[in-house]
């Protein structure tokens, strides 16, 4: 059974039997949104089962679009939490990945405005490669992204973008060690993204999101997980109630290849390791659970088949 | 850009130079500056890096009196004041307190301000001043080119004067010819520094 990400907008109405539908055929329901009398479900659901919802949901005027970005999380990289990209582009971007599905986190660096002067520290390292893709956004001049992208790129082993002001082809050339996606005409602009010609570059920037993480896919098809994230999800869901109580938005959040757990580590890591998943194989089995360097949380990296030769 | 006479960003990438044109552009109008600048010059070098603009300022004598925001009825041995714009309200109810004291002025409402008991002609009433608004102009100015400047250079020198300015900003030291590279971009607006 293949599982796709979709999102599911409708009415509240009824929309529980919308949920029950999903679970029922084995999908999974990734985030839950209700914004005044409309529902919005970011969920996996079987790819032979999608008319099926379709047709149940059409009464209800409910409609399911496909979205590649559900169940990924992105680190959206400002180079500072200036006025000077702040809301305009950062904000902008983040905030339109949002809209179709994605997870995304505005990360920020503490030194990297500037050219000599930037750099990026350990911390900030780590954050960003929690992630599963981080999306760069630079400024307007050729000479200072050529000359601090190595600085920024030092440690970084997720696939990158980079956006920046000059044309896409400039930006292959001049950045090295290359990275995985470039969009050019993207630098520091200081006014609402909304001209038509605007929001094609965001959705230049979404298409080029979706490539890279379809090859992500892909690679991990190869070697497929032990389990799938979704599915711990709903399971840390129903044996860690404490989990209930997180007044984060997403208190669990669901990544391609992990999970990440907003508890603290110290409290829930040995209670999470003892999760039953089945016939006896504990989640500790097939996953690392490790602390993650975003506060005190807990990322549960799922490891592959070749590693743990289960696949539940 | 009607409103300015002279405006020039010069830069080795054409591209770079027409980004950062247009957030000059977006800065000075936000920042309702445009009003005030007649001629700008601005120069980016990103190899260097140093960012400079140079300008000539308008003058500006708008000072804001009562009359400007504020009808001013006499009636019966009270002056009533209906105000059209809140923005300088505050100011002007400090300057009423001290001049006439708390006793002879009340608001009761917002648009609406009585003086009691006061022994001075309306007209002069409308003629007294209530903000400068050219005195945070400067403070005004150098905030909006933070703004525009590239992040991170924050090594700056400032020259503002009544009528012309000069904005330096680097991350590294500034060059030591400073002054010679003013003067040359002041030259091609056609001005002197």
């Amino acid at each position: 059974m293949t599982l796709v990400p979709v999102t599911y907008k409708g009415g509240i109405y009824q929309h529980d039997i919308i949920i029950d539908l999903i679970e029922d055929l084995g999908g999974y329901i990734v985030q839950k949104h209700i914004i005044a009398a409309e529902v919005v479900l970011q969920c996996f659901v079987p790819r032979d089962d999608i008319e099926l919802i379709r047709r149940i949901a059409k009464p209800l005027f409910g409609e399911v679009t496909d979205s590649p970005l559900v169940g990924t999380e992105i680190a959206i990289v400002s180079m500072s939490l200036e006025i000077h990209h702040l809301p305009h582009p950062s904000c902008d971007i983040a905030e339109y990945v949002r809209r179709i599905g994605a997870k995304s986190n505005m990360v920020s660096l503490a030194r990297g405005p500037g050219k000599r002067i930037a750099g990026l520290n350990d911390e900030e390292r780590d954050v960003i490669n929690e992630h599963d893709i981080a999306v760069y956004l630079m400024g307007n001049f050729e000479t200072c992204i050529e000359y601090k992208m190595p600085t920024l790129l030092r440690g970084i082993d997720v696939p990158v973008i980079v956006c920046g002001g000059p044309d896409k082809e400039i930006l292959k050339k001049i950045i090295d060690p290359p990275v995985d996606g470039y969009v050019g005409n993207v630098g520091r602009f200081m006014h609402r993204t909304k001209e038509s010609d605007e929001l094609e570059k965001l959705d230049e920037i979404v298409a080029e999101i979706t490539s890279v993480l379809e090859k992500k896919r892909e690679a991990i098809a190869k070697d497929p997980l032990s389990v799938s994230p979704a599915r711990l999800m709903d399971l840390i869901m129903e044996q860690v109630p404490a989990i209930r109580d997180v007044t984060s938005p997403t208190p669990l959040t669901v990544q391609m290849a992990g999970l990440r757990v907003k508890l603290p580590y110290d409290t829930f890591a040995a209670d999470l390791r003892k999760i039953e998943i089945e016939d006896k194989i504990t989640l500790g089995d097939v996953c690392n659970v490790v602390p993650s360097r975003m506060r005190d949380y807990i990322l549960v990296k799922i490891l592959p088949f070749s590693e743990t030769n289960t696949v539940i | 850009m009607l409103a300015i006479e002279y405006f020039e960003v010069e830069c080795p990438e054409p591209l770079g130079a027409a980004y950062y044109k247009q957030i000059t552009n977006v800065v000075l109008l936000d920042h309702n500056l445009l009003r005030v600048i007649h001629k700008l010059h601005i120069f980016i070098d990103p190899k260097v890096p140093i960012f400079i603009a140079v300008g000539m300022l308008k003058k500006i004598t708008t000072r804001v009196r009562v009359g400007d925001f504020a009808n001013v009825n006499p009636l019966e041995g009270k002056i009533t004041l209906v105000i059209s714009d809140e923005t300088y309200l505050a100011p002007m109810l400090k300057i009423f307190w001290q001049k006439f004291g708390k006793d002879h002025v009340e608001q009761p409402d917002r648009f609406t301000v009585i003086l009691y008991d006061i022994r001075v002609d309306p007209k002069e009433i409308e003629e007294i001043i209530v903000a400068d608004p050219s005195e945070s102009l400067y403070k005004d100015l150098i905030y909006a080119f933070r703004l525009i400047a590239p992040e991170g250079f924050r090594l700056r020198s400032e020259i503002f004067s009544n009528e012309k300015f000069s904005f330096v900003a680097s991350e590294n030291i500034l060059p030591e010819n400073l002054d010679t590279i003013i003067r040359n971009k002041f030259a091609l607006m056609g001005e002197v520094p």
